[in-house]
């Protein structure tokens, strides 16, 4: 789950690995690469692996391998990434995800034999036994009726991502599971929707109770979180049964065994290297940006991934701002009164909201506070940044109002306004024009910082680029896009608030008046 | 119209106004005076509630101003101030801030609000200005835009706070001016000042303000031609004075006399003065030597900058006797030399003091050598 803070560390640490291969010599004419041919699971002790984090495969390279460098990453996307990109050497994964991706590229490939076989289950809140056992019912129910025969055939075998009609009506309750993009053919977004075999169960299963299904997206590593805070009412992501995850949840009986097989680049195998050629990118400049926004954004419409991420990212700062403001100006009034009862809490609210990373108050509100809550995450997300934004605002308002010349408040009063008037007509007039150049850089910086709501399964402009990863593998171009669209948002609030200054500029007023 | 009685103001434990009472009349112009820190604008501040008087009670119009059930800013809105450093309203135009109040505080149409602050524009020849911000006006420009501002409210009163005490020397008279036309149609005013001669002529009444009390108070002629009272005296003169109290015959003469010298060289005085002030002192400090034991003196050097008089004050107990009578000298050599650097000397006894006052020729030629 931490991987997009650490990804640039972790990124660091890889690349200086990368210099010390350079700097040892090569023995007895061998080049590099060549000693560095994967043969076996066994070539990998001093090699760095790319793992999901929180997966199986994690804790099981650390334990196998201790003298190999283990990185984490957040999707499986991520991870072949690494690959194709050197950072990593080769990467542990699920094995079935990877067909889709070993169909689309070329220049990957796995080592023939996986390495060991694994079960797969649908995990259960321990406090909830009778889901558990309606669920292992209908799993026995479906393996009888040839159901699952089909699903295995259409998903796995056929490789078919369409969702079947299922016809189902709509029911007045829900439940709700969490997903992850592990990849297709288990879960992952095509056309807009989620769609795989882990979906399709569990949509069969919630319509078999008599409700409909609801889609929460998590990271992998927030999964098991989110289920044991009640988050959600079960998890499928084709999620291997270990006895350490035993412990924290129930599984139900498995469902699929799933392999664990090794991915690398076809050069770097031995007895793979030589068998074909990778091929290299073609065609000009602009051929390879249409194909790229061909793949990005055209296909499965994927632009629609975006639209909606937009809207989010749109919504969350809009809505944060006016929020936070409103928050800010109460706390900064709070913060400025004479007694000490409703300064010191004032007081405390800032230094505390401004003391935690507001990653972790997102997290701490939407696992903790509103735990047991069934809240939109949007909601919490508009709550955390306002809650945030308040803290610096109030601060900011603070330092406008105690910057201003005390007489003109005095003259006010002394011709009969009295407070409120006197605050309303000549003290905030002068103190929004005298904050605002403070103001507009710290709502910039909030349009930033939602990139982080993914984490709470918002699906905001961030999580849409990198759900379009997982499925077309570029880095580049859905990253790039993200970049000059959050460029956009920032500078299109930017004018709005120039606007504003614009217009509370007693100077421009003035002029305005005159040309009248 | 305002009746002040017995209002006091402390600071913890700085007490600026003693106990201070007053009345205010409709149509009276009183100019409060005084030296600094003596609490005239406290009093200013107090009668339009922007301090809260820690004792005593103001009434205005009969309205008890520190009456909580009173609703002070009606009472504001018909008694305006000017302040010191302006406060003129920065992110409106002048045209506005005449405007904002009548609009807002009595619900003026903007039309008729504009109409009538182009009127007062025009009686502070500032009608040109009305587009301009305040930070493009000059100090004087700025104080007329807050006189016309207090007239836009119709106040009954309008307080001035030391109006042009922050403005070059160029812009005070632009300033006064206004005031005294105002004073010419008859409205109330009170206005702390140290601008005397414009206090003298535009008030009906000045209050003189020490020791956080109205020390005297009178007609203009009365506080300006004939104060009753010593401190009254010094201020309206602006006397600067030197005072040293010896009591023993083994007083530091030359130390006195270096202070004496620093005392004429800040008043600017000619040399010829200290040539005579210096052996003044000198032989009025020997005739007194004899009786220094049981009678001290008291010795003031005092110089009005106002009228350019320069005295030297030897008070002591009455029972000491005028040292310039013959009888009380052994020869009349000290006295005779006296007389000589003198340019007159009287003598009072009031309270029990025996005061002796000698006069100085500011204006005269140098000193020839005394025989």
């Amino acid at each position: 789950m931490m991987t997009r803070l650490l990804l640039p560390i972790l990124l660091m640490l890889a690349s200086l690995q990368a210099g010390n291969a350079i700097a040892q010599p090569a023995v007895a004419g061998k080049s590099v690469a060549e000693t560095s041919l994967i043969a076996s699971p066994e070539d990998l002790k001093d090699k760095r692996i790319a793992v999901l984090l929180g997966s199986a495969q994690a804790s099981e390279a650390t334990q196998r391998w201790p003298g190999a460098t283990v990185l984490q990453f957040g999707s499986p996307t991520d991870m072949v990434v690494a690959i194709k990109t050197g950072k990593a050497d080769a990467a542990l994964s699920d094995g079935q995800p990877l067909k889709d991706i070993l169909r689309q590229d070329p220049s990957l490939a796995i080592l023939p034999q996986p390495l060991h076989r694994i079960p797969v289950g649908v995990g259960f809140n321990k406090g909830n036994p009778a889901l558990l056992a309606q669920f292992n019912a209908f799993l026995a129910s479906i393996k009888r009726d040839g159901t699952y025969a089909d699903m295995i055939d259409r998903w796995i075998e056929k490789g078919v991502y369409e969702m079947p009609e299922l016809g189902a009506p709509p029911f007045e309750q829900h439940l709700t599971v969490g997903v992850s993009e592990g990849g297709m053919p288990f879960g992952g977004v095509v056309n807009n929707r989620w769609v795989g075999f882990d979906i399709e169960m569990a949509q069969r299963f919630a319509h078999s109770q008599g409700k409909s299904l609801k889609i929460v997206s998590l990271e992998f590593g927030s999964l098991i979180a989110a289920l044991v805070t009640g988050k959600v009412d079960l998890i499928a992501a084709s999620i291997f049964i270990t006895d350490e995850r035993k412990q924290r949840i129930n599984f139900s009986d498995p469902y699929f065994e799933e392999t664990t097989v090794l991915l690398a680049l076809r050069t770097r195998l031995a007895g793979l290297a030589a068998s074909e050629d990778q091929k290299a990118p073609s065609g000009t400049w602009l051929a390879r940006l249409k194909s790229s926004v061909q793949a990005n954004l055209l296909t499965e419409n994927r632009y629609l991934l975006i639209w909606e991420g937009l809207k989010a990212t749109v919504l969350i700062s809009v809505l944060a701002t006016a929020l936070g403001t409103l928050l800010g100006a109460l706390t900064c009034w709070l913060r400025m009164s004479k007694r000490l009862l409703l300064r010191l809490p004032a007081q405390g609210f800032i230094s505390l909201l401004r003391g935690i990373p507001v990653l972790v108050l997102l997290l701490i509100l939407y696992y903790v506070v509103f735990a047991s809550v069934d809240i939109n995450p949007v909601l919490v997300s508009v709550i955390a940044f306002a809650l945030n934004f308040a803290a610096y605002s109030a601060e900011i308002f603070r330092a406008g109002i105690q910057g201003l010349d005390r007489g003109q408040a005095e003259a006010g009063i002394a011709m009969g306004f009295g407070r409120l008037r006197t605050f309303w007509y000549i003290t905030l007039p002068q103190t929004i024009q005298r904050v605002l150049p403070v103001y507009k850089g710290e709502v910039i910086s909030l349009v930033k910082m939602t990139s982080i709501v993914g984490y709470i399964a918002v699906q905001d402009l961030t999580k849409a680029s990198d759900i379009i990863r997982s499925r077309t593998f570029d880095a580049f171009f859905p990253l790039l896009l993200a970049a000059a669209l959050y460029f956009l948002i920032a500078w299109a609030l930017l004018q709005a608030i120039n606007l504003l200054e614009r217009r509370t500029d007693p100077h421009v007023r003035r002029n305005k008046g005159r040309l009248a | 119209m305002i009746r002040i009685e017995h209002l006091s103001k402390r600071y913890g434990d700085v007490t600026v106004l003693a106990d201070v009472s007053a009345e205010i009349r409709s149509g009276e112009v009183v100019s409060i005076i005084g030296p600094s820190g003596t609490g005239k604008s406290t009093l200013l501040r107090c009668l339009n509630g922007l301090e809260t008087p820690s004792g005593g009670s103001i009434h205005v119009d009969g309205i008890d101003l520190l009456d909580p059930r009173s609703d002070i800013d009606q009472v504001r809105r018909t008694m305006n101030m000017v302040f010191q450093s302006f406060n003129l309203f920065s992110h409106l135009t002048v045209l506005e801030n005449l405007t904002l109040g009548p609009i807002k505080l009595k619900g003026m149409p903007t039309a008729q609000a504009s109409a009538r602050a182009l009127e007062l524009l025009d009686l502070v020849g500032l009608t040109q200005k009305a587009d301009h911000l305040p930070d493009e006006l000059s100090g004087g420009q700025k104080q007329r835009v807050a006189i016309a501002r207090c007239l836009a409210m119709d106040p009954k009163i309008i307080l001035f706070d030391e109006p042009t005490s922050a403005l070059d020397p160029t812009m005070v008279s632009e300033v006064l001016a206004v005031i005294r036309k105002l004073a010419r149609d008859g409205m109330t005013m009170a206005i702390v000042t140290h601008e005397m001669a414009f206090a003298r002529d535009v008030s009906n009444r000045v209050f003189y303000m020490d020791e956080g009390r109205i020390y005297e108070q009178g007609t203009p002629e009365e506080i300006f031609e004939q104060p009753r009272l010593e401190k009254t005296r010094a201020f309206v003169n602006r006397i600067r004075s030197l005072v040293r109290h010896i009591d023993t015959t083994g007083y530091d003469l030359y130390s006195l006399n270096a202070e004496i010298e620093a005392f004429c060289a800040r008043q600017i005085l000619p040399q010829s003065v200290r040539d005579r002030l210096l052996p003044l002192v000198e032989e009025c400090l020997q005739l007194c030597r004899p009786q220094l034991d049981r009678a001290p003196l008291d010795l003031t050097v005092a110089y009005s900058e106002k009228t350019g008089d320069l005295e030297l004050f030897i008070e002591r107990t009455a029972d000491a006797g005028n040292l310039m009578d013959q009888a009380s000298a052994p020869d009349d050599l000290g006295q005779r030399l006296i007389k000589h650097y003198a340019q007159s000397v009287q003598y009072t006894e009031v309270e029990g003091r025996a005061r002796l006052v000698f006069r100085i020729d500011t204006q005269g030629a140098p000193l020839e050598v005394a025989s």
